[in-house]
């Protein structure tokens, strides 16, 4: 699903969603606190997905979309990141490294 | 949208000024995904109105991921909402530093972005809610912005991969997720997980499912929890 209606109700369904689950704890909660262990596996889901997106796009449905080319790229990230980087400095040099292992392979 | 600047005092123009840094950070990823969209066929006008309406570079990836490898609606949508639903609990952290009726909270909590409230966190569980507003208020036309120029200026797959812009959104990915094992008790574990359940289902299942079961990875994080004497809640403040 690319285009069309389907696109429009994707991206409302979304942004419906997105406004909710802000909304929810300020609107509704107040100082109520959620169950301690419902809100840490909350908080856990987010380097879950993000592993799991990282490697979908890496990998494509089937392994179809793998390319090994990115992978010094994102290790140059990893390691800026380490060095306490910013963002777009780690991204600009992974891309660097990318394109000079493109050109070199 | 993340990051960890703290600024020396709190308010609306400290909050701004936090903005500006955020926004320079955004841009980029805007650009991106305006893209990246465009080359993988979505429309200008819902891509930009994505931007405009959902505000989110991780549900907007995860929604625009999903569906282009060929996901249904509801496992796009799936996707896409468990990524934001770490926004639930930030959401309650900062309740009782919002104001008025709950309308006026509810809208004042779609400000939570990763890098806002960090940057308004005061705390011993504080936060400044105009310093919140403030770097929110200006990461907001930077993304629209960015997602424009990308719209625009999106070029050939080809040149997408000669230029290494495909390396962007996994390296945006990581990012994210280095930046999240600092908040989150076991998380490189919970994201080792992850991408062994992804590498292997992504052989057998769509793209939407694979991320939807990986989440189940989460949960690592309950084991031995009861023996560590801390409240979960704890962990979620920012640095």
């Amino acid at each position: 699903m690319t285009t069309g209606e389907p696109l429009w109700w994707a991206i409302g369904a979304l942004a419906v969603i997105n406004f909710v689950i802000k909304a929810a704890g300020p609107a509704l909660l107040g100082d109520r606190a959620l169950p301690p262990k419902l809100v840490l596996v909350v908080h856990s889901l987010a380097p879950a997905l993000l592993a799991s997106l990282l490697m979908v796009q890496l990998l494509g449905q089937g392994w179809n979309a793998f390319d090994w080319k990115l992978l010094p790229g994102l290790a140059v990230i990893g390691l800026l990141w380490l060095l306490r980087r910013s963002q777009i400095v780690c991204i600009v040099s992974g891309v660097l490294v990318t394109i000079a292992i493109r050109a070199l392979v | 949208m993340n990051g960890s600047v703290s600024p020396p005092e709190f308010g609306w123009r400290p909050g701004l000024r936090v903005g500006v840094g955020l926004g320079l950070a955004v841009f980029p990823v805007a650009v991106s995904f305006g893209a990246l969209a465009t080359t993988l066929g979505w429309p200008p006008l819902p891509t930009i109105v994505c931007s405009v309406i959902v505000f989110s570079a991780g549900a907007q990836l995860a929604l625009l991921t999903t569906l282009t490898a060929g996901s249904g609606l509801f496992l796009a949508l799936g996707a896409a909402t468990l990524i934001n639903l770490r926004f639930l609990p930030m959401g309650i952290t900062v309740a009782s530093s919002l104001e008025g009726p709950i309308w006026k909270r509810a809208l004042g909590a779609q400000t939570i972005l990763d890098g806002s409230w960090a940057a308004a966190y005061q705390g011993a569980g504080r936060y400044d809610r105009l310093t919140m507003f403030g770097a929110s208020a200006v990461q907001w036309p930077a993304w629209i912005l960015g997602t424009v120029v990308g719209v625009v200026a999106a070029p050939q797959t080809s040149l997408v991969e000669s230029l290494g812009l495909d390396l962007v959104f996994p390296g945006f990915f990581l990012i994210l997720l280095l930046d999240s094992f600092r908040s989150t008790p076991r998380g490189p574990w919970i994201a080792g997980i992850a991408i062994l359940l992804t590498g292997g289902l992504v052989l057998v299942a769509p793209v939407g499912v694979a991320v939807l079961l990986s989440a189940l990875s989460a949960l690592v994080v309950l084991i031995g929890h009861g023996r560590r004497g801390s409240e979960p809640t704890d962990d979620l403040e920012p640095e």
